[in-house]
C-alpha cells in the first residue's frame, strides 16, 4: 500500500516534469509514425509474397506488432528512462542518496523518471491492436480479453525486471554505455512472434531474453493461442525472474561502494 | 547521556587492483590481477552527543568521506565498532534512515527538471511525513533559507547557491537528528557560505541535531564547530577544541605593532614576519607572549599592538606535517 503510494506520488510529479516539454509530443508522435509505417511496410512486403508466415496470417503479426509497439512505449517511458538514470547514478556516487532513504532502494530506482511522450506508442500499438482484431477471423472472447490483460500485466513486469537485472549488472562494470542499445536491439526481435524463429534462438529469446513471455504471449491469448498452463507458465516465469534481479540486486547494492571510495 | 554518535577502532580496507604502466603489464593484468590493500580507515574512535556540532578535518584521502560512508550505511566496516543513534548503520533499517540525512555538496539529490517543491514532494513520499509536519516544516525551512521565491523555478535554472540551499531544505524535511555534511559549501561564494553556516547553527540550536560536517573551508569550522577532529591516513590525529588545536600544533604567537618611529629593529625580540605597510610583526613563542609584549611596550613608542594566533589553516598544515608530535 505504501509502496504503491510512493510510486503514484513519482509517476505524478514524473508527468509534471514532463508537461513542461510540450514541444516533444510532436516529435514523439512524427517518430512513432515512422517506426510504426516502416514496420507496417515490412509486413505488408512480407505478406505480398506468402499468406502465412510460421502459422500467424497478417492479421494476427499485426497483434504482435501492436503489443510489440504497446510494450516498446511502455519501456522508453518508463522503464528506460529510469534505468539510464540509475547507470549514471552509480557513475556518479548519486545513488548514494537513493540507498540513505528509508524505502526499497529497487523500487526507487525503477520509477525514479518517466519520458511521458514515449508513451504515444502505447497509444499507438493499442490502436494497432484494435485495428488487428477487426481483421481476423475469429473474434477473441472475454476469456481470451482477459488472459491478454493478464499476460500483458506480467509482460510489464518481465521487461522492468529483466532491464534492471541487467542495469544492474552497471555495478560491476562500472559503466556500460552500450547496454541501452544492446536491449533495445533484442528488443526489436520482439515485433515477430517468437515461435517462428528456429529452435534454438527461440529458446534463447524465451529464456535469455525473455521476448516471448513479455510480447508473444500476450498476442496468443488474443489469436486462440494461449493455454492455461501457457498463462501459468508465464507467470511462474515472471516470479522467477523478479526473484532473480532482487536477489541480484541485493548483490550488486552490496558490491556498490560509491564512485570516490 | 547517551550518544547520538559512537565509533569504535573503526577500520575500512580496500581492496585495488594494481598494475604497472604499459601494454605488457596491462595484458599481464588480465590474467593475473595484483591487489593492493588501502587502508582507507585504520582505527578512529569518535564520540558525538545529541545537538553537538563537530567539525571533520583531514587532507583529500585521509579517510574522512570513507568514514562518513560508514556512518550512514553505505559502505560495511571491515572491522570495529560503529552505532548512530542505538542502530548500526550498515544494516540500513528504514527506522536509522528516517532519522539520518547526508548532503554532499558536490553531488545533488534533486531532480533537474523540476522545481524544488516537487522534489520535497517525492521526499515526504520516501520519507512518509504526515502532511501537516511537512507543511510546517517546509514553510520553517523555506524562510529560515530564504528561498521562497526558487522552490517554485525548476532547479536547473538556479545558481549553484541557490540550489545547495534548496538541496538542504530537502534533506531535512524529515527532520533527521544526525546530519552528515559533506562540504556543504563547496564552490559557494563567500556570501553564500556565509548564509548556509548561519542556516546550519540555526538549525542545530533549534532542533538539537547532532552535526558531523566536513569541509576545507576553515571559516566554516570555525563558525560551527566548537569541536574539532582531525584525521588523517585514516586516523585521529586531535580531538577536541579549536583552540586546544591551536595551543597543540602552533606553539608560536604574533605580536604585531604600530611604532611611533617606524625603522626600529625589532629582530632581538623574536622572529620577524612580514607584516602590513607601517607595521612589524614578530613570531614569539606562546609562553614568552606576555612578557615579550610588555617589554616592546617599555622600551618603545608603541601606538598599536595586537596578539595573534595563527590562522587555523596554518595549524591544520602544521598538523599533518607534525605527526610525530601527536604520538608524544
Amino acid at each position: 500500500m505504501q509502496a504503491l503510494r510512493l510510486v503514484g506520488t513519482y509517476l505524478r510529479i514524473g508527468v509534471q516534469a514532463e508537461l513542461q516539454y510540450r514541444s516533444n509530443v510532436l516529435f514523439s508522435v512524427v517518430q512513432s509514425l515512422v517506426a510504426v509505417g516502416t514496420s507496417l511496410a515490412v509486413l505488408a512486403l512480407v505478406f505480398s509474397h506468402t499468406d502465412d508466415l510460421g502459422g500467424w496470417s497478417g492479421s494476427e503479426l499485426l497483434v504482435v506488432m501492436g503489443v510489440y509497439v504497446l510494450l516498446g512505449g511502455v519501456l522508453r517511458s518508463v522503464v528506460q528512462p529510469s534505468m539510464t538514470q540509475l547507470m549514471d547514478d552509480v557513475q556518479h556516487g548519486t545513488l548514494d542518496f537513493v540507498l540513505t532513504k528509508p524505502a526499497d532502494a529497487m523500487l526507487l530506482v525503477s520509477i525514479r523518471r518517466i519520458e511521458l511522450w514515449q508513451a504515444v506508442d502505447v497509444l499507438v500499438g493499442a490502436g494497432i491492436v484494435g485495428y488487428a482484431l477487426t481483421r481476423l477471423d475469429t473474434r477473441p472472447g472475454a476469456l481470451a480479453v482477459a488472459g491478454f490483460a493478464v499476460a500483458l500485466a506480467l509482460g510489464v513486469v518481465v521487461l522492468w525486471a529483466f532491464w534492471l537485472l541487467l542495469t544492474t549488472a552497471a555495478f560491476w562494470v562500472v559503466r556500460t554505455d552500450s547496454l541501452v542499445e544492446l536491449l533495445s536491439g533484442m528488443y526489436q526481435a520482439g515485433r515477430w512472434p517468437v515461435t517462428i524463429y528456429p529452435g534454438w534462438l527461440r529458446i534463447g529469446f524465451t529464456f535469455l531474453v525473455p521476448l516471448a513471455f513479455a510480447i508473444t504471449v500476450p498476442a496468443q491469448a488474443l489469436t486462440g493461442r494461449l493455454s492455461g498452463w501457457l498463462l501459468l507458465g508465464a507467470a511462474a516465469f515472471t516470479v522467477a525472474l523478479v526473484a532473480v534481479t532482487r536477489w541480484v540486486w541485493t548483490l550488486g547494492v552490496r558490491a556498490y561502494s560509491g564512485a570516490s571510495a | 547521556m547517551e550518544t547520538a554518535i559512537r565509533v569504535r577502532d573503526l577500520r575500512k580496507t580496500f581492496r585495488v587492483p594494481e598494475r604497472d604502466a604499459g601494454l605488457a603489464a596491462s595484458v599481464r593484468s588480465l590474467v593475473r590481477r595484483r591487489y593492493r590493500e588501502v587502508h582507507a580507515v585504520a582505527g578512529v574512535s569518535v564520540d558525538v552527543a545529541p545537538g553537538e556540532v563537530v567539525g571533520f578535518l583531514g587532507p583529500n584521502g585521509a579517510g574522512k568521506t570513507t568514514t562518513l560512508k560508514m556512518l550512514s550505511g553505505l559502505l560495511v566496516p571491515t572491522s570495529g565498532e560503529v552505532s548512530v543513534l542505538g542502530h548500526e548503520p550498515s544494516r540500513r533499517e528504514k527506522a536509522y534512515l528516517g532519522r539520518m540525512t547526508l548532503v554532499m555538496g558536490n553531488r545533488n539529490q534533486l531532480q533537474w527538471d523540476i522545481p524544488a517543491l516537487d522534489s520535497f514532494e517525492l521526499n515526504r513520499a520516501v520519507y512518509r511525513i504526515p502532511e501537516a509536519d511537512f507543511r510546517r516544516t517546509r514553510d520553517e525551512l523555506v524562510e529560515l533559507l530564504e528561498i521562497g521565491d526558487l522552490v517554485r523555478k525548476p532547479v536547473r535554472t538556479l545558481s549553484l547557491g541557490e540550489r545547495m540551499k534548496a538541496e538542504v531544505a530537502a534533506a531535512l524535511l524529515h527532520r533527521p537528528q544526525v546530519l552528515f555534511l559533506d562540504e556543504p559549501t563547496i564552490g559557494l561564494d563567500i556570501g553564500a557560505q556565509k548564509r548556509l553556516r548561519g542556516f546550519v547553527a540555526e538549525y542545530n540550536r533549534r532542533h538539537g541535531a547532532a552535526v558531523l560536517l566536513t569541509s576545507h573551508y576553515m571559516a566554516d569550522v570555525q563558525a560551527l564547530c566548537p569541536r574539532v577532529v582531525v584525521i588523517d591516513h585514516g586516523q585521529v590525529l586531535f580531538d577536541g577544541g579549536l583552540r586546544e588545536l591551536t595551543a597543540r600544533f602552533s606553539p608560536h604567537q604574533t605580536i604585531t605593532v604600530q611604532l611611533a618611529t617606524p625603522g626600529a629593529d625589532l629582530s632581538g625580540y623574536g622572529t620577524v614576519v612580514p607584516a602590513d605597510e607601517g607595521r612589524v610583526a614578530v613570531q614569539v613563542p606562546k609562553a614568552q607572549t606576555s612578557a615579550v609584549a610588555a617589554r616592546l611596550l617599555a622600551d618603545h613608542a608603541v601606538t598599536d599592538l595586537t596578539i595573534e594566533d595563527p590562522p587555523i589553516e596554518d595549524v591544520i598544515e602544521q598538523a599533518f606535517a607534525d605527526r610525530s608530535a601527536v604520538a608524544s
